[in-house]
């Protein structure tokens, strides 16, 4: 149990001295993840909203299709953009193997269907008056989305904090798709991987206390949205 | 004469292919009261919503001001507001929720103002609900926020769906002031669809009663819905809460409506013939119709009241006053069903 105990020493000397090596996980991670979860949201907030709000032909099978892909395994994820992405593949011209707009790319995908599924829930379980009520006062088409988008915030936020989660915390895609490259592609996630294989308890405890704080941060800005 | 604010022509409005309401014309004219009737499930709420530009019609056309309106039409959907039933606030406090609608409209400059404004036409003071949030109010106080929203934007229409149905007699009492006060100071037009008939019939100009989504009446006729059963006698009709027997004539339906004209009220039980029914009942109310001048009681019959028009000579002559116990008669030949 010693070892335990001395990679929460080793983790808080890590991340007091400011190991670079440390840090540059950190910071790949924070980076990805940020395009990753940046990129969903643009496009799933909107398509999600899309979904719950209006009925159309097709509607129920779409939506069993983004439910079924919000459990995509990310080893499965990793292979496919690796395939798209190798020199092979049919995005291979833009060399975006072992690069962090390639892991970004897979995280997209992760990412996505969560927000879209989750949005579209918030957007369904809104109240049918709210409608009558917004266009009442004489909103338009984008007011009525806009105020719509608004009022299901707090369902959307749970969706994105959980697409967030995701992201931060998938292996599979990181390490097929980034490569675990030292200094440049290595996250947060690849290298607790790596260092544990290597018996090196301390970096991975550090960086795993790293990612339950961004966790943390993320959650508490949240609920203070929440309040708003 | 004005142009009318509202004209439907040939509106038939259904869902999932069941046709829900009918009317073949109908025009308000601008700054009237009108009120819809009818039990639910006639339409009314259907009425309100479409004249609210919530809904497109599936069939026929509403002219706002003479020209065809549909939903998110600019011609009309900053002149006219519609206050549902339940009261949905939005997430935000009081202030966000009535300012909301001025918002839409680029309105920046009094909006303090004209909140605060709003809030004190429904009885709520600024200072203690302004600020609070929108899950921190009772029923009635929602209602009245709602209803502070509307009156804000000082709309040229405002449509209310039973805007006292869940609320307590003294928000029920400023909600209906306040609603008064716009049509008095504004010159808004009114449509209020209600179960408090005798509201509707003191405040309105017109009364629209609704049936299976039709308009059948446009007054002060007694209606009385189905089901009917066959009495003992071998008639048609219903028991009474009293005992008394409702007869009508053979009823064209179980739930079909009949429509009773009262022939007379009488102080003493009156003499009959053939076809003649009296019942007895109690003055429940003397009201004032605001169009006409002319009075109009309100005699409960078992649960049933009874509209009837009766002239002032007849109130000194048969002493009618709220309470009194006084005869009704009315024939079966005459009752017209729908």
């Amino acid at each position: 149990m010693d070892f335990i105990l001395e990679g929460f020493f080793e983790a808080y000397n890590l991340l007091v001295s400011g190991n670079a090596e440390t840090y540059s996980a950190i910071l790949a991670t924070v980076k990805v993840s940020s395009y990753s979860i940046g990129c969903s949201l643009l496009l799933g907030i909107p398509l999600g909203f899309f979904l719950g709000y209006f009925n159309f032909s097709g509607k129920k099978p779409l939506r069993t299709i983004v439910d079924t892909l919000m459990a995509l395994p990310t080893v499965f994820i990793g292979l496919i953009v690796y395939a798209f992405l190798t020199h092979r593949g049919p995005l291979g011209n833009f060399s975006l193997l072992f690069t962090l707009p390639g892991i970004a790319i897979g995280q997209t995908i992760l990412a996505l269907p969560i927000v879209i599924g989750l949005s579209a829930t918030a957007v369904e379980s809104m109240d049918k008056k709210l409608r009558i009520a917004i266009l009442s006062m004489g909103a338009n088409r984008r007011q009525l989305f806009l105020t719509s988008l608004w009022e299901s915030r707090h369902g959307i936020l749970a969706g994105a904090i959980a697409a967030y989660g995701r992201v931060m915390t998938e292996v599979g895609i990181s390490m097929m798709v980034g490569g675990n490259i030292k200094w440049h592609t290595r996250t947060i996630t690849t290298a607790i991987a790596l260092e544990t294989n290597k018996g090196q308890f301390g970096m991975g405890v550090a960086l795993g206390l790293v990612l339950l704080t961004i966790a943390f941060c993320v959650n508490l800005s949240v609920s203070v949205l929440r309040r708003r | 004469m004005d142009l009318p604010i509202y004209e439907i022509r040939s509106l038939k409005h259904s869902y999932a292919g069941k046709t829900v309401l009918e009317v073949e014309h109908l025009i308000v004219q601008p700054a009237a009261i009108i009120g819809l009737i009818g039990p639910n499930g006639s339409g009314k709420s259907t009425l309100l919503r479409l004249l609210g530009l919530i809904e497109r019609p599936s069939q026929g056309n509403i002219l706002y001001n003479g020209q065809f309106v549909e939903p998110f039409s600019d011609e009309a959907r900053f002149h006219i507001t519609l206050l549902p039933q339940e009261p949905f606030l939005m997430k935000r406090s009081v202030f966000k929720n009535v300012s909301y609608g001025l918002k839409l409209r680029g309105n920046s400059g009094d909006t303090a103002d004209r909140v605060n404004e709003a809030l004190s036409l429904v009885g709520l003071s600024s200072e203690d609900f302004a600020q609070r949030p929108w899950y921190a109010l009772s029923g009635g106080e929602a209602q009245r926020v709602a209803l502070a929203a509307r009156l804000a934007l000082t709309p040229k229409v405002l449509l209310l769906d039973e805007p006292t149905a869940s609320v307590d007699a003294a928000s029920a009492q400023l909600i209906k002031e306040a609603t008064l006060r716009a049509r008095r100071e504004l010159g808004t037009t009114l449509i209020v669809a209600s179960h408090d008939w005798q509201w509707l019939y003191e405040i309105c100009d017109e009364i629209l009663h609704l049936f299976k989504g039709k308009i059948f009446g446009r007054g002060r006729e007694t209606i009385i819905f189905g089901p009917w059963q066959k009495l003992k006698t071998g008639k048609w009709g219903k028991i009474l809460s009293d005992k008394q027997q409702l007869q009508v004539s053979f009823p064209p339906n179980q739930e079909a409506a009949a429509v009773i004209d009262i022939l007379s009220v009488s102080h003493d039980r009156p003499t009959t013939s053939g076809e003649d029914i009296v019942l007895s009942g109690t003055v429940s109310r003397l009201s004032l119709e605001r169009k006409t001048g002319r009075l109009f009681a309100t005699i409960l019959v078992g649960d049933f009241p009874f509209n009837v028009g009766i002239a002032s000579e007849q109130v000194k002559e048969h002493t009618i006053f709220p309470g009194k116990t006084i005869f009704i008669r009315y024939r079966l030949d005459q009752i017209k069903w729908i």
